[in-house]
């Protein structure tokens, strides 16, 4: 709970020509609603480290990584802007060494240049960007108090023919692989909290859907659950340690708990309607999910043992896809509208809901592990995509997804818990570590 | 006691009715034979005789998916409808004429709802069906559900005619 809003106070010019005068700036970045300038000046080398296998220059990278942060206002020196009303200035070296790359990286207030961060990364140079990405994350974590999100991963679903498949990739749409070729139907991806696993549930044994899960870097499916008939929507414990889900093998649908191997199922409901989608309140000991028990789809919550039943909000009807922030204090959900869905958030206490995102359908809300940001599934645009939202008013962005279309997103934990792809001079937690 | 006359006369005239009924039909039943006719001696020379066509050999009807018809249902509902309920009517029929016969109904919605919600809902549908027919005698065994909520649309359309095709349970026979 580091929500310690940052007051940067720092000197800017007033304006470009006109005599040269300072004064204090307060940015209240934690309140989202502004941003600080960065100037980001060219890595020297100025090029890719040797041999990277890169679609776009570091500099690049590191720029959209930090313009996708919503932590900043971007502008690039390479691309001719003057340093104009800047806060901050990111730069730094390369130092390619047979196969290894050195990125020294730097921040420095504007204009007197004073150090804010100086950080060494060293790793493979086949792992150039995951160094980039976390030089980025260490710039906002320096301004925010709070870890960047470009190191983390995007699980998604992409739809191919009449079938989907599970598929990966970084945030910014690099490294991106499929995780099945089934050729069937594979929905409804979870991250576990530790970023090794991915479940999901899939028609791939024929018959009703099965729960699987399979490690995020790819490797052999592990069946979890196959019992008769719903095995759906997933969703790992903070702690990793169960996964709750829809079952309907006894007759109807409703939430249950299983341990991380989809043993010890623990019933959570018990009514005639539909019970779905759970959703884990970042503590543990709260989930949300959907019902129709009322006569339609609404969210409501519960206890972890399956008591204190309540609607969450009654100021929305039709709601669905509950995602509980990861601080705990907020919760997104969609709400039906004639032509699909519109995003919105209230309070996790059901106070406040207000629209974030609509336009076309707008479905499967997930939030980054910093909870700046919502990922989601859209056709604003045409075909299903990944678009974010940062909360802000702002329109959403597109994901790169490599021209695949694609839905039911879920973003990955932050890439200090994760166990893979992290540079060589980060600690590795849970080394290949099941939860 | 003075109505026994009449009764028994009642009684009489449906007896003889009965009898004569069934010597009706022994008439039908059982044509006399005729009398065996005298043996025909062949001509020498063989008189083309017209063949009578062969019977040409058809395989037994069997049932298939194309004789269940889809069951159609509202939004976000499982009730089964009139129309639902006559087309249930036929397939229970069929299930019971065909005791060979055993049947997966599929669930499916149309695309408006969650995927997640629509696999539940797809379910119900199914599951609706599945107790209609088996309220109409045909046994549990033969029939299985299988949902796939939005995921196998039968219309590809985003219009009130495509949804309303999509929003139905399914047969597909095993």
């Amino acid at each position: 709970m580091r929500r310690l809003p940052l007051i940067v106070l720092l000197a800017v010019l007033a304006a470009p020509g006109a005599r040269a005068q300072t004064r204090e700036v307060r940015i209240d970045i934690a309140g989202g609603g502004r941003r600080t300038q960065l100037y980001c000046e060219a890595l020297a080398a100025g090029r890719l480290p040797a041999g990277a296998p890169a679609a776009r220059p570091a500099d690049e990278v590191l720029a959209a990584d930090l313009e996708q942060s919503a932590v900043f206002l971007v502008s690039r020196a390479w691309s001719g802007q003057p340093p104009f009303d800047v806060q901050a200035v990111s730069g730094g070296r390369w130092k390619v060494a047979g196969g290894q790359v050195t990125l020294e990286g730097e921040v420095r207030d504007f204009p007197a240049r004073r150090p804010i961060l100086s950080k060494v990364y060293r790793g493979a140079a086949a792992d150039w960007r995951s160094l980039v990405h976390q030089f980025a994350d260490d710039i906002v974590l320096q301004f925010t108090g709070e870890t960047g999100v470009a190191c983390t991963r995007i699980a998604f679903i992409a739809p191919a023919g009449r079938n989907k498949e599970l598929w990966v990739m970084d945030l910014d749409g690099a490294g991106a692989r499929a995780l099945t070729a089934d050729r069937s139907i594979a929905l409804s991806p979870s991250w576990s909290p530790d970023g090794s696993l991915l479940a999901f549930s899939t028609y791939r044994d024929g018959g009703s859907p099965h729960l699987y899960v399979v490690p995020a870097v790819g490797g052999r499916l592990y069946q979890v659950s196959a019992r008769p008939g719903l095995n759906t929507s997933p969703a790992y414990s903070p702690d990793g340690r169960e996964i709750a889900c829809t079952l309907s093998k006894d007759g109807n649908s409703e939430i249950y708990v299983l341990d991380a191997r989809g043993g010890s199922p623990r019933r959570l409901t018990d009514n005639r309607a539909i019970d779905t989608s759970p959703c884990w309140s970042p503590t543990g000991r709260e989930i949300a999910f959907t019902s129709d028990r009322s006569g339609s789809p609404q969210v409501y919550m519960m206890d972890r043992d399956g008591g204190n039943v309540r609607r969450l909000t009654f100021d929305v009807g039709y709601t669905d896809s509950p995602a509980w922030s990861p601080r705990g204090d907020l919760v997104a959900f969609v709400s039906r509208t004639p032509v699909g869905f519109d995003l919105y958030v209230c309070g996790a206490d059901g106070t406040n809901a207000r629209l974030v995102v609509s336009g076309g359908s707008n479905e499967n809300p997930r939030w980054s592990p910093d909870g700046r940001h919502l990922v989601f599934a859209s056709n604003r645009e045409g075909p299903y995509a990944l678009f974010i939202s940062d909360l802000d008013g702002r329109p959403p962005r597109k994901l790169d997804t490599g021209g695949r279309a694609a839905m039911s997103p879920s973003w990955s934990p932050s890439a200090s818990r994760m166990a893979v792809a992290v540079p060589t001079n980060a600690p590795v937690s849970n080394p290949g570590g099941r939860p | 006691m003075r109505k026994t006359p009449a009764l028994l006369f009642v009684m009489a005239v449906g007896l003889v009715a009965l009898f004569a009924a069934g010597c009706a039909k022994k008439a039908v039943e059982a044509p006399p034979t005729p009398a065996p006719a005298p043996p025909v001696v062949q001509p020498t020379t063989p008189v083309p005789t017209p063949t009578p066509t062969p019977e040409i050999p058809v395989p037994v009807p069997t049932v298939t998916a194309g004789d269940f018809a889809d069951v159609f249902f509202e939004l976000d509902s499982y009730a089964l409808s009139d129309d639902a309920k006559l087309a249930l009517d036929r397939a229970a029929r069929l299930l019971r004429d065909k005791a060979d016969v055993s049947v997966t109904l599929e669930g499916h919605c149309d695309e408006r709802g969650t995927v997640e919600y629509n696999q539940a809902l797809g379910e119900k549908r199914a599951n609706a069906a599945r107790d209609y027919l088996v309220n109409a005698g045909v046994p549990a065994a033969r029939l299985q559900t299988l949902s796939y909520g939005k995921e196998r649309p039968f219309a590809e359309g985003h219009d009130e005619s495509a949804w309303a095709q999509n929003r139905r349970a399914h047969f597909v026979l095993r």
